[in-house]
């Protein structure tokens, strides 16, 4: 009787074998299966008792109406556990003051164009290093410094430097070297090519440019405004202003007795998320190497559509002198229209854009010291990774009327690190 | 002046019109799943916002529940269903432009540091139980009983027309 239990038992195993062998890999699929669905029963049943464990006595809100409408009943008897997990994951959590994130930032070009003594070849662009550091929960330290090449090396800079203190929301207090709060451009890209969707800024926030004053060393109070769907934001600072050179701050103080002010007010209505519009206004009184005085108002508006499909930006700034002796007055414009969308093919990875931007300045302005433009740039930016771009450009500018065209092609690569 | 302004005018028509053409197209292509819960700390002093508000939390351009009480976003890492949804229905951008979003945020010095990055849902409740402010988001299913919800333009998980999901 056993005898012939063990030969069937003996021919049934064997014939298993067999059978396993002819088709491991069915076998496998099925066993991993069977091992998945075991272990998806097990982190439920895990996850089920910690939840028990850890559920609060009190019921907040309607956790418990959440877990009637979505979830089913909950097994009983959840036996004490230790909470490792939950103090390794709030240690990692936890804020460690200061605590110092540098990123950086750096491009590579190349351009060429049809001016007549213009070279075409490669240059470095600039490499930013940008540091964030809290201080404490309510107090962080924001720096900006780059190193741009130049024929004889290399020239640093230190672009911006910011502590701030957090009240709330609605008022923020900083105090240092900024990029000065006029439009949007200026105060949205800074230094780090990979963040603009093209190779340059529009020429009136260029940076050495003489338009408007790109940096600003003084405090800055900013926040929201309570204004329901509204979502206006305000940003007011007192500073130095110009400095001897008119494209520079008055980085180690200023060259007149006389503070430079700004105010900047914009909006970014709820119910059109992307869009954002605004307006500033900057007063201060230049005075020049050679003693001259000029009172100078710029007031500039901007409309931005923050999307990338489309992508809208464009600002228009008027900047007003009058010099203190003799009243002269003059008045010089300048605005840029960028428009650019992300494709949707290639997983979104190109964009085509398009600025066109201008710039006026009358006979009489002896402040500024610019001449006119009018520009077309045609590009196509290309994100080769989430942290690096391509970008190829073609720009057609005139800078003064009756003189020709001016043609180029400008290549650029851009990453942050 | 005025040809290049009509160049100019005929090239920004035409990237207008390739905007809302595709703007359609990518319209249509959005999916409906289950619900993801907003979990908060228990002590915050919050219990419905609208959507909207949720944006400007998720934007960081709220960054505190009170003058005492800042703002601690937690967001799954990538992949993660929560996260989709949340990308897709909040923040309405890629994953790239996700993570360029915050780089220039605190490039920007709007914001000190990135939302914490937690690795499941786990993670998530454990650090929304001890961080006071926190906040993040959950797959509905896996809410556990004692946790604060928040309504979303007042409703909760589950409900007809609750818009995270």
């Amino acid at each position: 009787m056993y005898r012939g239990l063990l030969v069937i038992a003996m021919l049934a195993f064997t014939t298993d074998s067999a059978w396993g062998q002819a088709s491991p890999a069915a076998d496998q699929t099925e066993q991993v299966k069977a091992l998945l669905e075991r272990i998806e029963k097990l982190e439920k049943r895990v996850a089920e008792l910690e939840t028990k464990q850890s559920a609060a006595p009190a019921d907040s809100l309607s956790a418990a109406n959440v877990a009637a409408a979505q979830k089913p009943q909950q097994p009983e008897a959840p036996p004490a556990r230790e909470d490792h997990g939950m103090h390794t994951t709030a240690g990692q959590a936890e804020a460690h003051y200061p605590s110092l994130q540098i990123r950086g930032f750096a491009d590579a070009d190349f351009s060429a164009t049809d001016q007549r003594g213009s070279l075409s070849g490669f240059n470095l662009g600039q490499v930013d290093l940008h540091l964030a550091s809290p201080l404490s929960g309510k107090i962080s330290y924001f720096g900006e410094i780059t190193f741009t090449a130049q024929s004889t090396g290399y020239a640093a800079e230190v672009e911006r430097s910011i502590i701030r203190y957090d009240y709330n929301d609605h008022f923020k207090l900083s105090f240092g070297r900024y990029h000065t709060p006029i439009g949007y451009w200026n105060a949205a890209f800074h230094h780090g090519a990979w963040l603009q969707t093209t190779i340059s800024r529009p020429e009136m926030v260029r940076v050495g440019g003489p338009f408007i004053p790109v940096h600003f060393v003084g405090f800055l109070a900013e926040g929201n405004i309570p204004s329901g769907g509204a979502g206006l934001g305000y940003s007011a600072g007192v500073g130095n202003g110009r400095g001897t050179s008119i494209s520079r701050a008055g980085d180690a103080g200023d060259n007149n007795n006389n503070r430079a002010w700004v105010v900047n007010l914009f909006a970014r209505p709820v119910k059109l998320y992307g869009l954002q519009l605004g307006a500033s206004l900057y007063r201060d009184k230049i005075t020049l190497t050679n003693g001259r005085n000029f009172r100078e108002w710029i007031s500039s508006a901007h409309l931005v559509w923050a999307k990338e499909n489309p992508e809208l930006l464009a600002e228009f700034a008027n900047v007003h002198h009058r010099e203190v002796l003799s009243s002269l007055v003059s008045n010089s414009q300048a605005f840029y229209v960028q428009l650019g969308y992300r494709l949707p093919w290639l997983e979104k990875t190109l964009k085509p854009y398009y600025r066109f931007e201008y710039i006026h300045s009358p006979s009489s302005e002896a402040v500024l010291n610019l001449q006119d433009m009018v520009g077309s740039t045609l590009g196509l930016r290309y994100d080769i990774s989430s942290y690096a771009a391509f970008k190829s450009e073609y720009r057609n500018t005139r800078r003064v009327a009756g003189q020709p065209r001016v043609n180029g092609l400008f290549l650029q690569t851009s990453f942050t690190f | 002046m005025k040809t290049s302004c009509k160049r100019a005018m005929t090239i920004l028509f035409l990237l207008c019109w390739l905007g809302v053409f595709f703007q359609g197209q990518s319209a249509a292509q959005t999916s409906r799943g289950p619900d993801i819960a907003v979990v908060v700390h228990p002590d915050t002093p919050i219990s419905d916002l609208s959507l909207a508000e949720v944006r400007k939390v998720l934007l960081g351009e709220r960054q505190y529940w009170n003058a005492k009480l800042p703002v601690v976003l937690l967001i799954r890492a990538p992949v993660a269903r929560e996260r989709e949804v949340v990308l897709r229905v909040i923040y309405q951008m890629t994953e790239n432009q996700f993570k360029k979003f915050w780089i220039a945020k605190i490039f920007r010095a709007e914001a000190a540091a990135a939302p914490k990055i937690v690795y499941s849902s786990e993670m998530a409740y454990e650090l929304v139980t001890v961080l006071p402010g926190a906040i993040a988001f959950v797959d509905a299913h896996d809410v556990r009983p004692g946790a604060k919800v928040l309504r979303i333009d007042g409703r909760l998980p589950g409900s007809r027309d609750y818009a995270l999901r």
